[in-house]
């Protein structure tokens, strides 16, 4: 009991030295930048090897991605957001922006999106690895395949609702409300784990 | 205090999957910007959906936080020159992104026409987080002038009316600008106490005219908020 409350304390503070360097990072300070990289510059080149598989590919997103997060430093919230979700949400797009600039956005993750239909789907070890994750996986599971798969191919691939409603041939109202009743099914999957 | 219905939460969601359309992610940034409770549904969609994007945590090369450290301006004595330089900088990444971030840009071009007011203290950047609408104004307050300088604003056949909110929430109008160059306006002394630090300035496409009784109609496409430079 007591080596887990330690633990969190330990992640707690970690978490606010994060977004004290974050906070320091948006008055132009760049010696706050460097601990911020430092502190998360693994976790989010993950990131981008998760929508890059060229490794190249992915130190150039990773490259863009801390220079937006230099930038856009000073519009970070501490009382709004946690700084890694903060960090996370910014890489994600930054590479995204990145792949649909090359005109590969949807494509190739929805072939490997098509791994949904394994029987072990999303089975990915790393998002096993955490509660975080098996939650995620576990109502993602729950959802109907062709959502589920949509929904990986909006957030790992770059489709957009345009994007997925020409590539399956269907109205995008018809994709839509599909992806809205999927979302408020795995929020409330979701919310009855936590 | 608002509580947020089955399609502002599905909202949320399609907006952090990034989803949406460039207008309706405008939409969305708008609420981000304004409403409390649809910004803490965004930041529990982040994280839930966050483990689908982590991969292995893995480490770049050496050499990339020297590329990083080149491409941000060099450490300088003075405040106010590595702000502007970083100005700079946020123009220079947004030129090449169209869909970034969060919702506040800070811009500041020179403008030709009009010289700003001699001393400016308080400036306020409003953008949009996709870059689509943004725009800067530099207020002097002992002369009451306000310049505003858009950068990219595109309000169709409607005009830009430019609202401030101060603490109260409230928004109170302080004209219409034109989209198409800078406007300098004159604040009335009943709105002066209203435009100060921590406040925030928002435009909405209104008709001919302005919004009709002061009450905006359209959806808020840049807000920034006021900080003395």
């Amino acid at each position: 009991m007591a080596s887990k409350n330690n633990s969190i304390d330990f992640e707690l503070e970690k978490r606010a030295r994060l977004a004290d360097a974050l906070v320091r990072t948006g008055k132009g300070d760049r010696s706050a930048f460097e601990t911020v990289y430092r502190a998360t510059s693994a976790k989010l080149f993950g990131v981008c090897l998760r929508i890059f598989s060229d490794r190249a590919e992915a130190e150039e997103a990773l490259q863009e991605a801390y220079i937006t997060i230099w930038n856009k430093a000073a519009s970070f919230e501490a009382g709004r957001a946690s700084p890694i979700s903060w960090l996370v949400a910014v890489t994600r797009n930054r590479a995204i922006d990145r792949l649909r600039s090359k005109g590969k956005a949807g494509f190739a993750s929805l072939d490997e999106a098509s791994e949904v239909a394994d029987p072990a789907p999303l089975a990915e070890a790393q998002m096993l690895s955490t509660s975080e994750g098996l939650t995620l996986n576990g109502c993602i599971n729950g959802l109907n395949q062709r959502d589920a798969h949509f929904i990986r191919s909006a957030f790992i691939g770059g489709a957009t609702y345009a994007d997925l409603a020409e590539r399956e041939g269907e109205p995008l109202g018809t994709i839509k409300s599909r992806i809205r009743r999927a979302l408020l099914k795995l929020r409330s999957c979701m919310e009855g784990q936590s | 205090m608002t509580i947020l219905n089955e399609e502002d939460i599905a909202f949320a969601g399609e907006y952090v999957l990034g989803l949406l359309d460039s207008a309706d992610e405008a939409v969305a940034l708008a609420r981000l910007a304004t409403n409390a409770e649809f910004a803490a549904e965004v930041e529990a969609w982040r994280l839930r959906l966050q483990p689908m994007v982590e991969g292995k945590d893995e480490s770049p090369s050496p050499a990339l936080w020297d590329a990083i450290a080149n491409n941000i301006p060099k450490a300088t004595g003075q405040d106010v020159e590595t702000h502007s330089l970083r100005i700079w900088q946020v123009i220079a990444g947004f030129s090449t992104s169209a869909a970034a971030i969060l919702a506040v840009m800070l811009l500041q071009q020179p403008t030709p026409a009009i010289q700003p007011p001699p001393a400016a203290p308080l400036i306020a950047a409003l953008g949009s987080e996709n870059g689509q609408a943004s725009l800067t104004a530099r207020y002097d307050s002992s002369s009451g002038m306000m310049l505003l300088t858009p950068v990219s604003l595109k309000t169709g056949k409607l005009y830009p009316e430019l609202w401030v909110v101060p603490a109260d929430g409230k928004a109170r109008s302080l004209g219409i600008i034109r989209a198409d160059g800078p406007s300098e306006i004159a604040i009335s002394p009943l709105m002066r106490d209203f435009v100060g630090e921590g406040a925030t300035l928002a435009i909405t496409p209104e008709p001919e005219g302005g919004a009709p009784g002061g009450k905006a109609t359209g959806p808020i496409i840049a807000s920034g908020k006021i900080t003395i430079v």
